[in-house]
C-alpha cells in the first residue's frame, strides 16, 4: 500500500481531481462578480453614480471586448445592450445579482455532488484494498491480528479518510482562490482595509494550527485506545463463557470502567482545546469587522472611500473567514488523516503475505487441475510460533492415495504435519512436494478443491447450516452473471470484483451433482455419514417454511396435518392436540394466542408489545375484557409475588417459572398494592399494560390458577374477530398471519404446521407421542427430504453456537467432505465424539473416500484401523517413529 | 382444579406435611399436573429417574418386571408420592408405574425438585425426616423378621 495519502489519493484519482480543479476555476469569475455587483447596485443604481452625467438613462449589459493596441486597438462590441432608466438599471443589476447567485449555488452544488462522488469511490476503493489485503494474511499473520481491531479500522476508522478524499485537493484549490479573490478584491477597494484583513488572517494561519497539533496528537492516541476498547468489547463478548466459568466479570468490569475513564479524559481534553482554537478563532474573525467599521467608516467620512465600496468590503469580508475557517480545518483535517492513513497502511503491512499468483482464479474454461502424487516431504522443521520445535527432520515419500494416521501422546506434532499439508502453517523449513510442485507454490484454485481439512477448532460462520456446507463449493461458474449497468461502471471505476453476488457461485460439479436439490440431498448423505441426519430432521420440524421454495412441502403439510388429526382420534389421543378452531377459545394456547388466533409477523403485535398496542386494547375494550383481564393479570402478579418471594433474584426457578423478571418484581409489588388499594384507576397506563401483558402469557391448564371463565373466552373469541376485522381494515394488514385449516402458516415452525393446534399440557409424555406421529407421517409421505431441506435452512448463529461442539465439528467436517477432495485431512476431530461413534464415522468416510486420500491426526492407535490407514506412524516427542506400514515404500527418519 | 386443591394434596403427603403452605404452593405450581390413560406407563423399571409424581386422582399398580413377566407388588392410591427414590438416589426406576384407569397426577421434575431442597432447609429436613423414618421402619422390619 502507498504510504502517502495524497500520492494514493492522486494516483487513483487523477482525472476526477482535475475535473473538479477546472469547474473550481471556472467558477471563480462568477464568484467574483457576484462580490462586485453589489457595489455597482448602491453605487450606480441606488446613488445614481451612472446618471451624473445627466442622462436620462445607461446602457446596461453592454457586452464588449477592448482590443489591445498590437491588434490594432479599438473596440469591438459582442453586445449593444439595453437603455435603462435608474429604477430599471436598479433591478437589472438586482437580477443579474441573483443570477450569480444561482450561478454560484449550481456550482457550488456540481463541486459538491463531484466531490462526494470521488470521496466515495475513493473510499469504497481503500475498503475494497484494505480486504483484499485481508484475504492474503498468511495463516501466521492472522494470528496476530485482533479480527475486531481490523474490522473496526475498515469499517469506521477509514470513513473519515473517505470523507476527506474528496476534499483532498480541490478544497484547498476553492477556498484558497475564494479567500485570495476576496482579499484581492478588498485590496483593490482599499489598501489599509486589505493590510488589516491580512494582518488577522496571517495570526489565524500561523497559531491556530499549532494549537491544532496538539488537539491531533490527542485524536490519535484516541483513535488507538478506542480501537483497543472495540477489541475488548468484542473479546469479552465472544468469551462470555470464560468469563462467567471464572468469575471474571467483576474484573472485566473493572477493566472496562479503567479504559472508559481514560477514553473520557482524553477526550474531555480534547475538547478543551477544540474549544480554546474555537475561541481564539472567533475572536479574530470577529475583531476584524470593528476594524472595517472603524478605520473603513473613517475613510469613507474623510471621503477617500466610498458607502458603496465601504459596503462591498464589508460584504466580501463577510465571505473572508469562512473560506479561512474552513481552510484552517482542512489542514487540520489533512494532518489527521494523513496519520489516520498511515496507521492503518501500517496495521495492514504485515512482513509477509500470500502472492497474488497464490490466489489467482482458475482461468475460465480450464478444467480444475487434481493433486498429483507422490507426496514428498523432505527434512520437514516446524517450530511455533515461539520458536519451540514440534517436528524435526520428518522426511517420506508417499505416492496417491495415501491413508495415514498420526498419533501422539502429549505431542503437538502430528497436528503441525497435518496443518502444513493443509496449509495452515506456512513457515516451515524443509520442503513439501505434490508431484514436483512445492506445496507453497501451489494455487489456492488447486489446494482448495482438492485438500480438504478439518480441525478440532471448527471454523463457521453466522447463516444457515447449508451455507456453512456448501462452502467449500463457492467457485465462480462459468454461467456466473456478470456486473451490469451502474453497479459494473463502479466496479470499474474503483477497480472492485466484477463478479456478481448471488447465482452462480455453486460448484455443483466439484459435488458431483447437477442441482440444488440434488446438492441438498447429496448434503443430507454426508450429513448422515457425521451423525447429524436425526438432528437435521428434528432442526427441520422446527423450522418455517418457505412456501415459494418448498411448494410441495407446503402444499402436503395441510394434508398432513389432517391425517395427524384423523390418526390421533383413531388411536383415541385426539385430546393430546387442542386444534385450532376459529369459532372457540383454545385452552392450550395463551390468552394472547387466543386474541389473535395466528402468529405475530409484526413487532408489535409479539410479546409485551401486543398489551401496549392500541388495536389490540381497542377490540378488548370493545368487548367489555380489558379491565377483567387487566384484573387477571394484577391476580397473576399478586400470586407471583406470593409463591416467588422467597426465592433469592436469579434462582433458575425463578428464571423458568415465574411471569415476572426478578428485577421487576418490586415494582409489581408496588403496581398490586395500589391495585388493591384503589383498583384499576389507581395505575398508569404503562402499569395497565404491564399487568395486562402478564395475562396475555397465561395458559389456564399450565399455570392452574383458576382465573379464566366461560364468560371471559367467549369474550376473547369474539374480540378475535373484531381484531381480524379491524386488522384487515389498518395500516397493520398482514401483521399477524392466521391460522387457516386449508393454508400453511409460514411464520409458524413445521412441526406446528402439522400439529395445528397446541400440545396438551395435562396429557403425559404428550410430545414424544406426537413427534413420533408426525415424523412416522413424513416418512409415509415421502416428505423426509424435503423437511431436511428445511432444517438446511437453520441458521447456525455467529460462528455456529446454536449448534453443539459436537455437532460443529461434524459440521466441519462434511464441509470437507462435499467437496470430494482428493485429500482429507482430519486434524483431531474425532476426540469431539465417543469412540465408537468415531470409530464408525470414520469407517464411513474411508468408504466415501475410497481411492482417495486421507490423513488423520487421532487421539489413540486403537482408532487407526488397518482397514482404512495403510501406515500408522506415533510421533514421540518431536521424532515420527513408523508403527506399521502396509506397503513399507518409504522410511521416515 | 387449580392450585389451591393441588395444594391441599400435597399436604397430605407425609413428607410434605410440616412445608409452608406457600412453599407448597412453589412447588405446585413448579410441577405439571398430567393426566395418564388407563394402562399407560409414568415410568418403566430401569428408566433413568427424572421426576417424582404426586397422585391426584385415581390409582396406579407397581409392578416389577421379572423373567416371568409383570408381577404386581402394591397399589398406589390418591396422595401418594411415586418416584422419589430414584430422584433423591439418582438410580434407575426400581419399578414400572402404571395407571389403572384415568390418573391424575402432579409431575416433579427433578431438576427443580432438587433446587427447592437447596433452597429451602426446611424442604430438606422434612424429606430426610420422611426417608429416615422409612429406614427406621425397614430396619424394624428386618429385626423382626430375624
Amino acid at each position: 500500500m502507498e504510504r502517502n495519502l495524497f500520492r494514493y489519493v492522486w494516483r487513483l484519482s487523477r482525472r476526477d481531481q482535475l475535473i473538479i480543479f477546472a469547474v473550481v476555476l471556472a467558477s471563480l469569475p462568477f464568484y467574483y462578480w457576484s462580490l462586485d455587483l453589489p457595489k455597482r447596485i448602491v453605487n450606480e443604481a441606488i446613488q445614481g453614480g451612472a446618471f451624473r452625467s445627466g442622462l436620462p438613462t445607461t446602457d446596461f449589459l453592454k457586452l464588449g471586448v477592448e482590443l489591445p493596441s498590437y491588434l490594432g486597438g479599438g473596440y469591438v462590441s459582442i453586445h449593444d445592450g439595453y437603455k435603462v432608466g435608474q429604477i430599471g438599471l436598479l433591478f437589472g443589476l438586482s437580477s443579474l445579482f441573483l443570477f450569480f447567485v444561482l450561478v454560484n449555488g449550481a456550482f457550488k452544488y456540481w463541486i459538491n455532488v463531484a466531490k462526494g462522488a470521488l470521496g466515495e469511490r475513493m473510499l469504497r476503493r481503500l475498503r475494497f484494498d484494505l480486504f483484499a489485503i485481508v484475504l492474503r494474511f498468511t495463516p501466521e499473520t492472522q494470528k496476530t491480528v485482533k479480527s475486531s481491531e481490523t474490522a473496526t479500522m475498515i469499517k469506521d476508522e477509514v470513513e473519515p479518510i473517505g470523507g476527506f478524499i474528496g476534499d483532498a485537493f480541490s478544497q484547498p484549490l476553492l477556498l484558497g482562490s475564494q479567500a485570495i479573490t476576496a482579499m484581492t478584491f478588498i485590496m483593490l477597494q482599499n489598501v489599509w482595509l486589505g493590510l488589516i484583513a491580512g494582518g488577522i488572517v496571517a495570526i489565524q494561519f500561523t497559531v491556530i494550527p499549532r494549537m491544532r497539533r496538539v488537539q491531533l496528537r490527542l485524536g490519535k492516541q484516541r483513535q488507538i485506545l478506542s480501537r483497543r476498547l472495540a477489541g475488548k468489547v468484542s473479546e469479552v463478548v465472544d468469551d462470555l463463557e470464560a468469563v462467567h466459568d471464572n468469575d471474571a466479570t467483576a474484573y472485566e468490569r473493572a477493566d472496562v470502567s479503567e479504559r472508559l475513564y481514560t477514553l473520557f479524559d482524553l477526550r474531555f481534553r480534547i475538547y478543551k482545546w477544540k474549544f480554546m482554537v474555537k475561541f481564539l478563532n472567533n475572536l479574530l474573525a470577529q475583531i476584524t469587522p470593528f476594524f472595517f467599521y472603524a478605520v473603513g467608516g473613517y475613510f469613507a467620512l474623510k471621503g477617500t472611500l466610498d458607502i458603496g465600496q465601504l459596503v462591498a468590503v464589508i460584504a466580501a469580508y463577510r465571505d473572508l473567514p469562512p473560506p479561512l475557517k474552513e481552510l484552517i480545518d482542512w489542514d487540520q483535517q489533512r494532518l489527521d488523516v494523513q496519520i489516520k492513513y498511515e496507521q492503518v497502511v501500517q496495521q495492514f503491512s504485515p512482513d509477509r503475505l500470500l502472492s497474488e499468483e497464490t490466489l489467482a482464479p482458475l482461468p475460465p474454461g480450464v478444467e480444475p487441475p487434481r493433486l498429483q502424487g507422490p507426496v514428498a516431504l523432505t527434512d520437514l522443521h516446524i517450530t511455533d510460533s515461539h520458536g519451540m520445535v514440534l517436528v524435526e527432520h520428518l522426511s517420506f515419500t508417499r505416492d496417491l492415495p495415501m491413508r495415514i494416521a498420526l498419533v501422539a501422546q502429549d505431542s503437538a506434532a502430528p497436528g503441525a504435519v497435518a496443518r502444513v499439508l493443509a496449509r495452515r502453517i506456512t513457515e516451515y523449513r524443509g520442503a513439501v512436494t505434490f508431484g514436483d510442485v512445492e506445496l507453497s507454490r501451489m494455487p489456492e484454485h488447486l489446494t482448495g478443491r482438492r485438500i480438504a481439512y478439518a480441525g478440532p477448532e471448527p471454523v463457521l460462520f453466522a447463516g444457515s447450516l447449508r451455507e456453512n456446507l456448501v462452502y467449500g463449493l463457492r467457485h465462480r461458474q462459468r454461467d456466473a452473471p456478470e456486473l451490469t449497468g451502474v453497479r459494473r461502471m463502479e466496479a470499474l471505476r474503483t477497480e472492485a470484483a466484477m463478479d456478481a453476488t448471488g447465482e452462480g457461485w455453486l460448484d455443483l460439479e466439484l459435488a458431483g451433482v447437477d442441482d440444488a436439490t440434488a446438492l441438498d440431498e447429496r448434503l443430507t448423505d454426508v450429513l448422515e455419514l457425521v451423525g447429524l441426519r436425526e438432528s437435521l430432521l428434528k432442526l427441520g420440524m422446527w423450522g418455517l417454511v418457505d412456501p415459494e421454495r418448498y411448494p410441495r412441502l407446503a402444499e402436503k403439510v395441510v394434508e398432513a396435518r389432517k391425517i395427524v388429526r384423523q390418526r390421533l382420534e383413531e388411536q383415541g389421543l385426539s385430546n393430546l392436540i387442542e386444534p385450532f378452531d376459529f369459532e372457540l377459545y383454545n385452552n392450550q394456547a395463551t390468552v394472547a394466542e387466543n386474541l389473535l388466533f395466528g402468529v405475530p409477523v409484526h413487532a408489535d403485535f409479539m410479546g409485551e408489545a401486543l398489551a401496549e398496542n392500541r388495536l389490540a386494547t381497542r377490540v378488548l375494550d370493545a368487548e367489555d375484557v380489558l379491565d377483567s383481564l387487566i384484573n387477571m393479570g394484577a391476580g397473576i402478579a399478586a400470586t407471583m409475588n406470593e409463591i416467588f418471594r422467597d426465592l433469592p433474584p436469579g434462582h433458575p426457578l425463578f428464571e423458568q417459572f415465574s411471569f415476572i423478571d426478578a428485577d421487576d418484581i418490586a415494582d409489581f409489588d408496588d403496581i398490586v398494592a395500589r391495585w388493591k388499594s384503589r383498583g384499576i384507576t389507581g395505575l398508569s397506563p404503562d402499569e395497565r399494560a404491564r399487568l395486562l401483558a402478564l395475562t396475555l402469557d397465561y395458559i389456564e391448564p399450565k399455570h392452574r390458577l383458576g382465573l379464566l371463565n366461560d364468560d371471559l373466552r367467549q369474550a376473547l373469541v369474539r374480540a378475535r374477530k373484531r381484531l381480524h376485522a379491524a386488522l384487515d381494515e389498518s395500516a397493520y394488514v398482514g401483521a399477524v398471519e392466521f391460522y387457516d385449516p386449508d393454508r400453511l402458516t409460514a411464520a409458524a415452525p413445521l412441526r406446528n404446521n402439522l400439529a395445528f393446534g397446541r400440545m396438551s399440557h395435562s396429557m403425559a409424555d404428550a410430545l414424544p407421542r406426537i413427534t413420533a406421529q408426525t415424523t412416522e407421517l413424513i416418512d409415509e409421505l415421502g416428505l423426509r427430504l424435503d423437511v431436511e431441506r428445511v432444517g438446511l435452512d437453520y441458521q447456525i448463529g455467529p460462528a455456529g453456537r446454536l449448534l453443539s461442539a459436537e455437532h460443529r465439528v461434524a459440521v466441519y467436517i462434511a464441509r470437507g467432505l462435499i467437496k470430494n477432495p482428493d485429500m482429507l485431512i482430519l486434524d483431531g476431530v474425532f476426540s469431539a465424539f465417543g469412540e465408537n461413534h468415531a470409530r464408525a464415522m470414520l469407517t464411513a468416510i474411508s468408504e466415501r473416500m475410497a481411492g482417495r486420500s486421507i490423513v488423520a491426526v487421532l487421539h489413540g492407535e486403537a482408532l487407526a484401523d488397518p482397514g482404512v490407514f495403510d501406515m500408522l506412524v506415533r510421533f514421540e516427542g518431536v521424532h515420527p517413529v513408523v508403527v506399521r506400514d502396509q506397503h513399507g515404500a518409504s522410511a521416515a527418519g | 382444579m387449580t392450585l389451591e386443591t393441588e395444594v391441599q394434596s400435597l399436604r397430605q403427603v407425609p413428607m410434605f406435611r410440616d412445608i409452608d403452605p406457600a412453599r407448597l404452593k412453589l412447588l405446585a405450581f413448579t410441577s405439571e399436573r398430567v393426566t395418564f390413560a388407563n394402562g399407560q406407563r409414568f415410568f418403566t423399571q430401569g428408566d433413568v429417574g427424572d421426576a417424582a409424581y404426586v397422585i391426584l386422582d385415581g390409582a396406579a399398580d407397581v409392578l416389577l418386571e421379572t423373567a416371568h413377566g409383570q408381577l404386581k407388588v402394591a397399589e398406589f392410591g390418591r396422595n401418594a408420592l411415586i418416584g422419589e427414590m430414584a430422584v433423591l438416589a439418582e438410580t434407575p426406576r426400581s419399578a414400572t408405574i402404571m395407571a389403572v384407569g384415568d390418573v391424575v397426577a402432579l409431575r416433579i421434575d427433578k431438576r427443580v425438585f432438587i433446587e427447592l431442597l437447596a433452597q429451602f432447609p426446611q424442604m430438606a429436613i422434612a424429606v430426610m425426616r420422611e426417608i429416615a423414618t422409612r429406614l427406621e421402619r425397614t430396619n424394624a422390619r428386618l429385626a423382626s423378621r430375624n
